[in-house]
């Protein structure tokens, strides 16, 4: 059995996803992290439990006997081949990362910043979130940074630790526009996380800073 | 005065051994048989709750919420052998639908690219402990039964984000009040549905 996450996302963050107005990008973040949080799926299943009610509740608007017949002209139809995500072997990465990568970890490109870290970016089809995996070497800094809006990180493996505390697998982070901080990498293993923008990092150190117009924000 | 509330519905509040849960059989008929005649049963309740779902957000023109219809009751036909009634109430399971059919429809509108459809993050049904599943046909009934009772502040705010699909902060500046007291009625509302929630 793998350790449970200890930090989830907040109940805001749960209902926009239930409801489904959550962005792609976020939307599949959250998913990554519920996909091996017992606790957090039986909080969608019982959210999902409102929208039932109040789908429940509306005042009906009529539909024509048109609208009946041609549903079942074509009940008759193949359904549409659907996606399904092949059995996982616990512990083993979240199904809609595997399939955003499409391969391994060393199949992506990265970019490297400085020593210890790496990024390589996703495509998720979000225009306006940018979906990237961070690398961080055992040990390593990520140098210190700013979030002009705001940003999702989820702990894929090893773990990494800022001024607020330390986050292991799994765990689910979420901060606002303002918040300042250098993570580091646990000294034990190297951290891999996904981490969801909504505006380009802005980095402080003067090492760094030169390359802050260079780092654009990469939705797509 | 004796009010007379009693809409003779799939997921009344009766006891759920008592309870004669239509969508929940219509469903397994169509599963089980094909049965037409049980899918136009679903289609009368159900189309017109998805009309009024699919307008609700004034997302969607007239024509792409009798397109919406059709898309989510279709989906209801072909997927009903997914669906089981001890992990959820057929409104529920039926309100995913649309939800997601509605996600993507919208995100075809704004002509997004991409591979993932809203279902991609729909939960694997799992077989977990029994008491949970317990726990969820027992709360199930009484968020139902709860939501009568919501103030309707914070009955607006819940309906706003959940049928009219509209962010926190939507609705927010639908209504004129700053993000926390809309952060604050959605917090006050799941306490009330006594949907357990620890963070």
């Amino acid at each position: 059995m793998s350790q449970m996450p200890r930090l989830h996302p907040d109940l805001d963050i749960m209902m926009e996803y239930s409801a489904g107005t959550l962005p792609l990008a976020q939307s599949a973040c959250v998913f990554a992290h519920i996909e091996n949080c017992a606790q957090c799926r039986q909080l969608v299943a019982e959210l999902s439990d409102v929208g039932g009610a109040l789908l429940a509740g509306l005042d009906p608007v009529p539909v024509g006997d048109s609208q009946l017949d041609a549903v079942l002209a074509r009940l008759d139809e193949e359904p549409p081949l659907q996606y399904s995500a092949p059995a996982r072997a616990p512990d083993s990465l979240p199904a809609v990362l595997q399939r955003l990568m499409r391969g391994d970890f060393s199949d992506l490109s990265w970019k490297s910043i400085g020593k210890s870290l790496r990024i390589s970016y996703l495509s998720t089809g979000d225009t306006q979130h940018e979906f990237a995996l961070y690398h961080i070497k055992a040990g390593g800094r990520v140098p210190e940074h700013d979030h002009c809006g705001s940003e999702m990180t989820l702990v894929l493996e090893g773990g990494f630790s800022d001024a607020e505390g330390s986050y292991h697998k799994g765990d689910f982070i979420f901060r606002r526009p303002g918040d300042v901080h250098s993570p580091t990498a646990l000294q034990s293993e190297d951290c891999i996380c996904v981490a969801v923008l909504d505006a380009p990092l802005k980095f402080m150190g003067w090492k760094f800073r030169w390359m802050n117009p260079f780092f654009k924000l990469r939705a797509s | 005065m004796l009010a007379v509330n009693c809409r003779v519905d799939g997921d009344a509040g009766a006891p759920s051994s008592a309870r004669k849960d239509e969508w929940s059989e219509c469903l397994g008929r169509i599963a089980q048989d094909q049965d037409r005649a049980a899918f136009t049963r679903l289609f009368r309740h159900f189309a017109p709750l998805m009309k009024a779902f699919a307008l609700s957000g004034s997302k969607f023109s007239a024509i792409h919420a009798d397109e919406l219809v059709q898309e989510v009751m279709l989906k209801v036909w072909q997927k009903a052998g997914a669906f089981d009634p001890e992990k959820a109430a057929a409104n529920t399971w039926i309100y995913t639908i649309a939800r997601n059919c509605r996600t993507d429809m919208y995100r075809r509108l704004q002509k997004f690219d991409t591979a993932i459809s809203a279902e991609d993050f729909d939960l694997e049904e799992e077989s977990e402990e029994a008491f949970v599943v317990l726990h969820q046909h027992r709360n199930r009934h009484r968020v139902r039964e709860l939501m009568q009772d919501l103030p309707p502040d914070q009955a607006q705010v819940v309906a706003k984000v959940y049928m009219e699909g509209k962010s926190h902060s939507e609705v927010a500046s639908e209504l004129d009040l700053p993000l926390g007291t809309v952060k604050s009625r959605v917090r006050l509302a799941i306490q009330k549905l006594q949907i357990q929630f620890e963070r």
